[in-house]
């Protein structure tokens, strides 16, 4: 258990729930003959969440810091694959999904352990075509191909 | 058409040459599901959700949901039995409802009886599938005519208890269970409201006007957030596979252990139907009955047979039993669940009373292709066993990055933006720091998935009742089933103010 994480998220939910109530308060009027309005319930339910972090954040002055695992987290491997990941996302739609693909699966293959690059990108060649090749060729779905300056 | 009628026409559903195929490849993944440790089956069903809805676009509305249904019904229920696989050879437990088998299986496997052990777990899934689905036959049709009968308000109720059942049992602290229940309802609520027509806590995103998409939320919960689990923990597993010498169990070990299967079919298939219990509790439970009744007490823990049929049975038999809740009163009573339901909600088909009643093909072709599926399982595991057995050895090197770029085809496929794209990588962190101190997503997944429901019918409600509040604790029924939501939560707290160990289901 972490409590820094614990006290942290239950202000950033009051903090969320606070919005969502205000938000809420213009919609309470209904409408169409409708007595409740669409900001009813969720009001309600904010009012709701906010209370449970509230008592959330109270328990973690309660509860005595359990023994911390002292485990090796590799943080730093997760961050750049994270970041990989997102510069993926990103680029799906400019690159075209083949070519994103294929440099995402080859750089992520290569921070999880490096070395045998040729294994690596015939991998990520085959799973990055073959997908393609199966979704957009064969079962008619919709990827973004290639990216026009290619020419194909 | 009485049941039997309506179940024949479920085999002639299930019997296409389609739907067959479509069990056959569910139940193969889902083994392979149940194998690795990195993927529960909550998220190989969300994972599959897409490749699904791309493999079945051509098809009517109706054919499309009942092949994709029956895929990924096989997913959940094949991981059952995948799940045993590793624990008995490795003592790695694929899925947290094989933990228990891990005790007595690994023992077994070490004495040179992993074969045996092996082969009555198939036996002891089969036979709890089998039972489950006569349970669910004879209780669909009485069980949906009944909740014909519920008011608006009743569902509300009865929708407040299956949320407050899934949160009270678990994670660690019934207070964090619940935040994430009431942050899955609340974020739902994003976008635009159907009734009024009013766009919710949109900020002026136009992306967020039609909400957060339930399929990219689970996805990223699910199976990023272990994914990233993965990578962080450096969880590779090296173990030594047990050796298999003899696959079937001797005469003896049948003998002894088909009273804890039929025990452990039996608790188990109860336990699936109540919500929030599930298949972990499920095997746990059945484990301590047959350490009670059994003559030889010793023998646990050192590799008794009844030690590994009666879990594998209770945890099969359960997720045959949580289909019940979900497909006549369209209330998830799992994490697992919630994304069958969502998949189902996806194709315009809302399970519930109506379902058996809209929709029978839906409902009695998925009963059918679930005998035909356990059938498949039996007939893959006990000969194919060993090869299953190697897919533990797939390199987390090659897995994980193939793991999330199957989230981001998956995801993309449907819902074709960027935007999405990066809500999955946003909710695939908070997967793994929430999952990691303590907070459970599947009540969030829950949450977002029964929202609509529960607000259209509080509202209907209240529509009825002139906005009378009172209208909840008025009907009987909807008073009972609030005592009962408030007890469920209550009654735990009070036990553990107490000092008594609350049993916990740790189920995605």
């Amino acid at each position: 258990m972490n409590k820094t994480f614990d006290r942290s998220l239950s202000i950033g939910m009051v903090a969320l729930c606070a919005v969502f109530i205000f938000e809420s308060t213009k919609m309470l009027k209904g409408s169409f003959g409708s007595t409740i309005g669409p900001g009813m319930l969720p009001m309600v339910l904010a009012i709701v969440l906010s209370l449970l972090s509230l008592i959330n954040f109270y328990q973690t002055f309660r509860v005595k810091n359990s023994d911390e695992q002292k485990e090796k987290l590799q943080y730093k491997r997760f961050f750049i694959l994270i970041g990989i990941a997102t510069l993926y996302c990103l680029l799906l739609e400019p690159l075209g999904y083949v070519i994103s693909t294929f440099l995402f699966l080859f750089l992520a293959f290569q921070i999880m352990e490096k070395g045998k690059i040729l294994n690596s990108i015939i991998i990520s060649g085959v799973i990055s075509f073959g997908i393609y090749y199966l979704y957009v060729v064969v079962m008619k779905g919709t990827l973004p191909g290639f990216p026009e300056w290619l020419g194909f | 058409m009485d049941v039997f009628g309506y179940l024949l026409d479920g085999f002639e559903v299930a019997f296409t040459m389609r739907n067959l195929i479509f069990a056959f490849i569910g139940v193969l993944i889902g083994t392979a599901v149940g194998v690795l440790p990195g993927i529960g089956p909550i998220s190989g069903v969300a994972l599959l959700i897409p490749v699904t809805s791309s493999m079945t676009s051509g098809l009517s509305p109706s054919d499309a949901a009942t092949s994709s249904i029956i895929l990924l019904a096989g997913v959940y229920y094949g991981a059952m039995y995948g799940g045993s696989t590793t624990s008995i050879l490795l003592n790695t437990p694929g899925e947290s409802s094989s933990v228990t088998t891990t005790i007595d299986g690994y023992q077994m496997a070490k004495q040179g009886r992993a074969g045996a052990a092996l082969s009555i777990s198939a036996i002891g899934s089969f036979v709890a599938g089998i039972v489950a689905l006569i349970g669910l036959i004879f209780l669909a049709q009485p069980l949906s005519k009944m909740a014909l009968n519920f008011g608006p308000a009743d569902y509300f109720s009865l929708m407040v208890l299956g949320l407050c059942a899934v949160s009270g049992l678990s994670g660690k602290s019934v207070t964090k269970a619940l935040m994430m229940t009431v942050f899955g309802l609340l974020i739902a609520s994003i976008g635009i409201d159907v009734v009024s027509g009013v766009a919710r806590f949109t900020f002026g995103f136009r992306q967020l006007y039609s909400g957060l998409e339930f399929l990219t939320v689970a996805v990223g919960l699910f199976a990023l957030g272990e994914v990233f689990k993965t990578i962080i923990h450096n969880e590779i597993h090296s173990g030594k596979l047990a050796r298999i010498e003899k696959l079937l169990p001797t005469k003896k070990e049948l003998k002894d252990s088909a009273a804890p299967i039929a025990r452990g079919s039996l608790l188990g298939f109860f336990m699936g139907i109540l919500p929030g219990a599930g298949a972990t509790l499920a095997s746990f439970m059945a484990y301590l009955l047959e350490k009670k009744v059994s003559k030889n007490k010793a023998n646990f823990g050192k590799g008794a047979i009844e030690g590994v049929a009666a879990p594998e049975s209770a945890n099969n038999a359960a997720a045959g039993g949580a289909l019940i809740p979900l497909l006549t009163m369209g209330i998830p009573g799992s994490g697992t669940t919630a994304v069958l339901m969502g998949a189902l909600v996806m194709y315009n088909i809302n399970p519930g009373p109506m379902l058996f009643k809209e929709h029978p093909d839906v409902a009695w072709g998925l009963i059918a292709s679930m005998f035909l599926g356990n059938l498949m399982l039996l007939i893959l595991n006990l000969p194919l066993v060993k090869v299953f057995a190697k897919i533990i050895s797939t390199p987390p090197k090659y897995l994980i990055p193939m793991i999330v770029a199957i989230s981001v085809f998956g995801v993309y496929a449907v819902q074709v933006t960027t935007f999405d794209l990066i809500l999955l990588m946003i909710c695939g962190v908070a997967g793994y720091f929430l999952t990691k101190n303590d907070y459970p997503v599947a009540p969030l997944v829950l949450g977002l998935v029964l929202w609509p429901m529960i607000e259209n019918n509080f509202r209907r409600a209240l529509t009825i009742s002139n906005s009378d509040y009172a209208v909840f604790y008025k009907e009987p029924l909807s008073a009972i089933f609030l005592i009962i939501a408030v007890l469920w939560i209550t009654i735990p707290l009070l036990m553990k103010l107490k000092g008594k160990n609350v049993i916990i289901n740790d189920e995605g």
